[in-house]
């Protein structure tokens, strides 16, 4: 009995002595960086930074980007794709799913820019400069996110702390004009803070932001509280023509001699990409680039199931805008008979032979693994373009051209025949508002713009702009046939045009409905905006 | 020294009794008997006693026994469920023993915490099911026994899928967190019922033959001593261990067949042909739809067959077998028992199934006079195909359109002719894809117990749980019609977790005169650890040999993370009866979780209960009529631990760049995170009458939760939604509380020689609310995405039950041009409210189309008028079970019935859209018919009338706007969600003894049980019982073609030798 008691005392103070350390409740993390070990080193600021370039923008990039650019724009005709036509009818609400994910995509940017501004700012790193740069590059990202909150709801809620609302989110929206004067504060700071020349191929730099800027410049130089006042402020146009100027003349970026070439992945962050997303080869999901399989026509041309893009086509509208012998017009869209090197290699090349009957996508499409072996499904690395030297080019003669009905200097001419001359077209002598409209519509056709500038064109000449919208007759499908010989779109008779219930097109198509589950959760979202407490002023030596 | 002296005059007690069987040998009798039962049967293995010594036999094949006892002494009589007799020898050498089963054996042992109590000494509520249940009906997964079976235990299996998981809900549901399921104790070891997912089942690896019991603590006071992690109840199962006596061994085993209890009604290809001839022609004044484009195929529909019938193809009768082997047996100084088993059980979907191997063992031994140990361990190996949930096959056998075929002339699968908008063919992937998981459990538990004096042990104990989990998915290349794959891609995984505690407990039992103290004090350190690794590779060159190494190396993409927690706790028991009258349960528990910050770490769990035997006081004690009356009060505190690993602690986590890693702030911490505690107060009577033959079990409990732990849900503007976003903070959030109460009412109806019924009814109802949220907005909205739509489909708010369903209310629809307008109360002529941005036209709302309730009345339908819709909590469930035995036959049948819950029927809302390409339900067919009042009238909504239809249904539109606003969520998706359905029906025949005895057997027995016989219910859909997305609480109810559980005959075996 004796032995036992002894064993059993022991036993039992040896296990309350082992067990009594409190080391036993501190567990080892190895699948994720703690908080304490990060943001000490400038290659802690590049890994912060750098998927501030691809994962958070991937919702608003998967469908959004084209569904709402291309498709509410009128480039597109997708009558099944539930991502495309509520946007192209006019009739998407705040539960559209490509909607509600480019809101979270957008605030996705922003959240994660504040998280890295906040801890680069709080980082013990002894060097402004550096700091500076790697806080301008997460501005620039939040000052592009919230340009195009601005231009798509207008007021929303502008935010520089997440903490902040985390603990409270259940705030007033500020208004457009505030979220403007957001954008431009960020943009500027970043013209500022950013190197002349990009610490590797694809990060942006002072010229990127000088771009975006430039366009941001002009938007807002539209805008006032008339929408159809019918001017500019002058003011702005010359912001945006000194900023194009500066990418023009300062910045090592060159057109590209073939503008098809500006769609292959091997051309990835050529000389004429300002800003791109960067997306990884063989990826998880969220950090490819998923539009080839929305694009594709078919199985053949991705030698997978993803290839969804039958039925996604060019609006017969946007087709009838090229002029004859514009080389953008195969770069874009697939015509009957149009032949590709660069798909199915083996097979000599691809010869789009699907339809007679409709246009299919082109640019982004790219071909399967088997001609690129970056390429896998759904993802196909091409980057996303946000920004090009052309659109910039474009921007500073429709600075120029302001508020003139046409204009003929040199500068300008010169910069826009650019444009025109690498697409195998004729240079104007004269420059019309109705030029720059169609230029940029093809030039950026299928780079989620076009309606971008339909929501620019709006904010000064909004009445112009919806008979425009009117005059497309959306709610009319003509059957239509392609002539591989002549080139031509022509409406094809024998058969008979259906009809698409489309939405009223009056003012409130230039503003998107705020996603339904966020007007639930903040009823103060539908109010009145509250003026924004700017923290800083506006950077005014730019372009000293 | 007063003590000592106590302790000398037992010694010598002791000492006394030793010496009295040796006397008494001097001067023994031979006896002889037979013991039988009352229906004349011998009961082979009952124990035949010397009362006071340790002189025993136990009764052979026939009945019979022989025994050399004292003349004057007392034969004790017994064995399992019949009552103990004594008899006085008086000289007499012959003796022809008969004993009566027993009604209701009080004194069972029933497991509670770290220990066990006399079920008459229970002061909480504590519920068990024996392996009696587990023998008559077809169950797999351990979780599936409680169902209808525990007052108070809700189960609903999440799914028909072979290996799928049930929701547990111990009293109602305690948590908005995820996680609302209970822990269980295996051994000794913690198994979290949670997975959140409805094809994983923690318990699956469990085989349910090898359980002897299954108890469930419900109230506080009774799990508070599992502390920190039995807020949603705890179920302790035992598992079976040795006997003493020669070796048992016992064969059980099944034959099955499973097959689909009924079928939706859709579309054959004439009618498919008909309706897409419609969508494709005029309407009723002679405008195009313009929905589709006219079929060519379909010119004739008339000439056209059934076509495929996608259910008739996907679903097909399966089988199932299980066998089951079991030896137990023992000498004076050790037991074993050692068990084997195995299950197969085919889906009744193609692409699913499930195989499960079991070996188990024990063995305990007394090493020394005061040490005893033991080891247990389980090993399992099953096998699940999940082909069919992971690629969302019911739903795409539904859509999938009956003019497509499943195979070619040539046996090859088909597939549609186009590859927009089509469903793929579930059939040819079912078969084709490989997508399947490899489970290996192995569960050890180790045990030393002394006695170090009287009445004080310890025992100090060791569990083991390592589990390895592989994962395969293949995607094969194929070819269906004009879908085409080229892409081969191999995923595989590999998981690894451990678990591992080790407690010391030191129990001291005494009784004094009157007076009898158990305490108990212990300590236990846990800690869980997993792994994971995933590589994948595409390029393949075949469809038949898919290991990594041969796909193309270029391709592959790999990850692996890993996490663990700890928690380590003190705590104690202290239990007191006086006189059998008045019964004291205390318990105190103390615990420290690695889930919170350092300073929110450590928590208190304490709980007491009392309990009066009222039957016990003299008034009562020698009553006829009633044999047991106790009345029990309980109260306890116990908490919730379940957050994710780190949530106090920022964290990035890694995104691939093209610049190499990058890191994203992964979430916002939350270094004020403590535990979620529940106080839950209970009272409770047992009453039996009449010798036992009537049992009635009444419990009524309050709890209340407070500091809810939930993963706060936060506006997308926030960053916490979608790629890329950081996950939202956890937080405490509010309070939520439970009230209910639970009966049941066990009785024998007839005790007849060769005839018994019994039955039992258990009822429980349960009612939740919350009472508290602190987010800013007081809710918790849960959505659900469909396509590249996301609608909210259930609220949980302040003052309200949980996980409510949410949407607009349909109150009518628009019938002729005066519902357009309405009189308000001053008789004013309004506008009827129409949805935001929708006007009255063809195009956008129409006669035909649905009214929704203003609730907001602010002249226009938007968000602002979604309502509560439906509740999913039942009103109460019931499970009714009856017994008849007559001679040698049993029959059981048992049903199980939910009252007053809602469902929602999103497969109606998919498939009852007359719009839609896919196939469609009959009834879609159904839709509001228009006609011109006037045929050479305008098209004018004054001129247009309803003529035909379901008079509830809306019309078809041409406009996908229209469509969209009819078919949003609302009220009428929601059904009643109410059944009864005859659970399970067990015949069994028993062989005669004097028959089976010849061949050398104990026991054999032929049955055969009918599972899920018949579901009574005005349900449309598949089955009533959805159960909970994913397990998640705010989610139940929900119905998104869900697999329906099967019904399932069974044939068996069991041999006892």
């Amino acid at each position: 009995m004796k032995t036992s008691k002894y064993i059993c005392t022991l036993a039992l103070a040896t296990s309350l002595t082992l067990t009594g350390c409190s080391d036993f409740l501190d567990t080892k993390i190895n699948s994720s960086i703690t908080g304490d070990n990060f943001y000490k080193t400038e290659d802690d600021f590049k890994a912060a930074t750098a998927p501030l370039y691809n994962k958070v923008w991937f919702d608003f990039n998967d469908k959004f980007y084209y569904g709402l650019g291309d498709g509410r724009g009128f480039n597109l005709y997708a009558p099944y794709s539930d991502y495309v036509y509520p946007f192209t009818d006019l009739n998407e609400t705040g539960l559209t799913g490509p909607l509600v994910s480019a809101w979270n995509s957008f605030y996705n940017v922003i959240q994660q820019s504040n998280k890295v501004i906040l801890g680069i700012k709080g980082s013990d790193l002894n060097d402004e400069e550096i700091k500076n740069q790697y806080i301008a590059e997460a501005r620039f990202m939040r000052g592009v996110a919230y340009y195009y909150l601005a231009m798509l709801w207008g007021n929303v809620i502008i935010c520089e702390n997440t903490d902040e609302l985390v603990s409270n989110p259940i705030v007033n929206t500020n208004s457009t004009s505030d979220a403007f004067q957001f954008v431009m504060r960020d943009l500027e700071f970043a013209a500022k803070y950013l190197p002349e020349t990009s610490t590797a191929p694809g990060r942006i730099n002072k010229y990127s932001a000088f771009a975006l800027l430039s366009r941001v410049y002009l938007t807002y130089a539209g805008y006032s509280d008339n929408h159809n006042s019918g001017t500019r402020s002058q003011e702005y146009l010359d912001l945006a023509k000194k900023a194009a100027e500066k990418v023009i003349t300062e910045s090592d970026f060159k057109m590209m001699d073939n503008y098809e070439d500006l769609f292959k992945i091997d051309n990835n962050n050529n000389s004429e990409s300002i800003f791109a997303f960067q997306w990884v080869p063989n990826g998880s999901y969220g950090e490819t680039n998923t539009l080839q399989s929305y694009f594709a026509c078919g199985s053949e041309i991705t030698n997978d199931d993803a290839a969804w893009g039958y039925w996604t086509r060019a609006q017969p509208d946007v087709i009838w805008e090229y002029e004859q012998g514009d080389i953008r017009r195969k770069a874009t869209w697939m015509g009957y008979g149009d032949h590709y090197d660069e798909i199915q290699i083996a097979n000599g090349g691809y010869t789009y032979e699907k339809t007679e009957e409709a246009l299919n996508v082109k640019k982004y499409v790219c071909g399967s693994t088997k001609d690129n072996a970056k390429i896998s499904k759904q993802s196909c690395p091409i980057n996303t373009y946000m920004m090009r030297l052309a659109e910039v080019y474009l921007i500073y003669a429709e600075t120029v051209l302001g508020n003139n009905a046409s204009t003929t200097d040199v500068t300008a001419l010169e910069y826009f025949n650019k444009v025109r001359i690498r697409a195998g077209l004729e240079p104007k002598d004269a420059i019309t508002f109705e030029d720059i409209r169609h230029e940029r519509r093809i030039e950026l056709c299928m780079e989620g713009q076009y309606w971008y500038d339909l929501v620019r064109w709006s904010y000064y000449k909004q009445q112009e702009v919806i008979n425009y919208i009117i005059s497309q007759n959306r709610d009319v499908i003509d059957p239509v046939l392609w002539n591989s010989d002549s080139q031509t779109l022509s409406i094809d008779d024998s058969r008979d045009p259906s009809s698409r219930s489309i939405g009223n097109i009056d003012q409130t198509i230039f503003l998107l409905p705020y996603p339904e589950s966020e007007a639930v959760q903040n009823p103060l979202l539908k109010e009145a905006p509250v003026p924004y407490e700017f923290k800083e002023d506006r950077i005014t030596d730019l372009f000293n | 020294m007063k003590n000592t002296d106590h302790y000398f005059r037992l010694s010598a007690l002791f000492i006394l009794l030793f010496f009295i069987p040796v006397c008494s040998f001097a001067q023994s009798i031979a006896v002889k008997g037979i013991v039988k039962d009352l229906s004349g049967e011998p009961v082979i293995g009952a124990s035949v006693t010397e009362t006071g010594t340790t002189n025993g036999v136990i009764t052979d094949l026939k009945g019979e026994f022989s025994l050399k006892v004292s003349p004057s002494g007392q034969l004790a009589i017994s064995f399992i469920g019949y009552q103990k007799q004594t008899i006085q020898i008086a000289g007499k050498t012959q003796f022809n023993i008969v004993m009566r089963e027993n009604s209701k054996v009080l004194d069972e042992v029933v497991v509670v915490g770290y220990g066990q109590m006399k079920r008459s000494d229970l002061t909480g509520s504590v519920v068990s099911v024996s392996s009696d249940v587990i023998s008559k009906s077809v169950i797999t997964s351990v979780d599936q026994i409680l169902q209808g079976r525990a007052a108070g235990v809700q189960v609903q299996q999440n799914t028909g899928m072979p290996g799928g998981s049930s929701s547990i809900r111990i009293r109602g549901i305690n948590s908005l967190n995820a996680s609302n399921e209970p822990i269980f104790v295996i051994d000794g070891v913690i198994i979290d019922g949670s997975t959140s997912s409805n094809t994983d089942n923690a318990l699956s690896s469990i085989n349910p033959s090898d359980i002897v019991s299954m108890d469930v603590l419900k109230d506080a006071s009774a799990t508070a001593i599992y502390g920190s992690r039995a807020a949603n109840g705890v179920i302790i199962i035992t598992t079976k261990r040795g006997q003493k006596g020669e070796a048992r061994i016992n064969y059980n085993g099944y034959i099955g067949s499973q097959q689909m209890p009924k079928k939706l009604d859709m579309l054959n290809l004439r009618e498919y042909a008909e309706h897409k001839n419609v969508r494709s022609g005029t309407d009723y004044s002679g405008n195009g739809w313009g929905i589709v484009e006219t079929d060519n195929n379909f010119v004739r529909p008339d000439l056209l067959g059934k076509g495929t019938d996608w259910q008739d193809e996907m679903f097909k009768n399966a089988e199932m077998t299980s066998h089951n082997m079991s030896v137990t047996g023992g000498s004076d100084k050790s037991t074993y028992a050692l068990g084997a088993g195995y299950l197969n059980q085919d889906g009744i979907a193609i692409g699913s199934g499930f195989r499960r191997l079991n070996l188990r063992g024990s063995f305990d031994a007394d090493v020394k006079k005061y040490l005893k140990m033991g080891i247990n361990y389980a090993f399992s190996n099953s096998y699940q195909k999940l082909t069919v949930s992971d690629e969302s096959l019911i739903e795409t056998a539904l859509k999938q359109t009956p003019n497509v075929a499943v195979r070619n002339a040539d046996g090859t699968f088909d597939g549609p002719d186009t590859d927009e908008y089509v469903q793929n063919n579930p059939v040819g992937l079912a078969m084709i894809k490989d997508n399947r998981n490899e489970k290996m459990d192995i569960r050890v538990n180790t045990y030393a117990e002394a006695k170090i004096i009287s009445g004080l042990s310890f025992k100090t104990e060791l569990s083991f749980d390592y589990g390895m989990n592989n994962t395969y998915k293949f995607d094969p290349s194929y070819s269906f019609g004009a879908l085409v794959n080229d892409t081969r891609e191999g995923q595989y995984s590999k998981s690894y977790s451990k678990y591992w505690s080790w407690r010391n407990i030191l129990t001291y039992n005494k009784t004094f005169d009157l007076h009898n103290i158990t305490a108990m004090f212990g300590q236990e350190m846990q800690k869980s650890r997993w792994e994971y690794l995933f590589g994948s590779r595409k390029g393949y060159l075949s469809n038949s040999a898919t290991d990594l190494t041969l796909g193309d190396a270029s391709t592959a993409k790999n990850d692996g993370n890993s996490g663990e927690n700890s928690l380590l706790s003190y705590f104690g028991r202290f239990f007191y009866s006086y006189n059998d009258r008045y019964l004291l349960t205390l318990t105190l528990r103390r615990d420290g979780s690695s889930k919170f910050y350092k300073d929110n770490r450590w928590g208190w769990f304490p709980s007491a209960a009392l309990a009066w035997k009222i039957s016990n006081e003299d008034f009562l004690k020698d009553n006829d009529v009633i044999n047991n009356l106790k009345l029990r009060l309980g109260w306890g505190e116990v908490g919730n631990q379940n957050v994710t690993n780190n949530a106090y602690l920022a964290t990035y986590s890694s995104v691939a760049t093209v610049w190499g890693t990058g890191l994203l702030a992964g979430n916002t911490p939350n270094p004020d995170l403590k535990w979620e505690t529940t106080y839950s107060s209970n009272i409770g009577f047992d009453i039996n009458l009449f010798q036992n033959r009537i049992e009635f079990i009444s419990d009524f409990y309050y709890k209340k939760t407070k500091d809810l732990l939930l993963q706060v849900p936060l506006p997308a503007y926030v960053g916490t939604s979608g790629s890329g976003s950081t996950s939202a903070p956890w937080k405490n959030i509010g309070s939520l509380e439970n009230k209910g109460m639970e009966l049941t009412l066990n009785t024998v109806n007839i005790d007849k020689k060769n005839f018994q019924w019994r039955s039992n009814l258990v009822f429980s109802l349960n009612r939740n609310k919350v009472k508290e949220l602190d987010t800013e907005t007081s809710l918790i909205d849960k959505t659900y995405q469909s396509g590249s739509l996301v609608t909210i489909v259930t609220r949980t708010s302040v003052g309200r039950p949980i996980g409510e369903f949410y949407g607009y209310k349909v109150i009518g629809r628009f019938e002729k041009a005066t519902d357009f307008y309405y009189k308000d109360a001053d008789g004013n002529i309004q506008p009827t409210a129409l949805p935001e941005n929708m006007s009255m036209g063809k195009n956008s709302i129409w006669i035909g189309d649905y009214i929704f309730e203003d609730v907001n009345k602010d002249g226009v339908i938007n968000e602002k008028d979604r309502t509560f819709i439906g509740n999913p909590e039942p009103d109460f469930t019931i499970g009714i079970g009856n017994t008849f035995s007559y001679k040698n036959f049993d029959l059981s049948v048992y049903l199980h019935g939910s009252y007053g819950n809602e469902v929602v029927n999103w497969v109606r809302r998919d498939l009852e859209n007359p719009r839609e390409n896919t196939n469609l339900l009959k009834s879609s067919l159904d839709y509001a018919q228009l006609e011109l009042i006037n045929p050479d009238g305008p098209d004018d909504y004054r001129n247009v009338r309803v003529s035909g239809g379901d008079q509830y249904a809306c019309r078809m539109a041409s406009s996908s706007a229209t469509n969209s606003s009819n078919y949003r969520y609302s009220d009428s998706f929601i059904e009643d969600g109410s059944y009864l359905r005859i659970q399970s029906v067990s015949l069994g025949y028993n062989f005669p003894h004097k028959w089976i005895n010849k061949m050398g057997f104990q026991n054999l027995k032929l049955y055969c049980n009918l599972q899920n016989v018949y579901t009574f219910t005005k349900y449309k859909g598949y089955d009533p019982e959805i159960g909970s997305s994913n397990q998640d609480a705010l989610l139940s109810g929900f119905d998104n073609y869900r697999y329906p559980s099967p019904r399932i005959y069974t044939f068996g075996l069991n041999l006892t030798f």
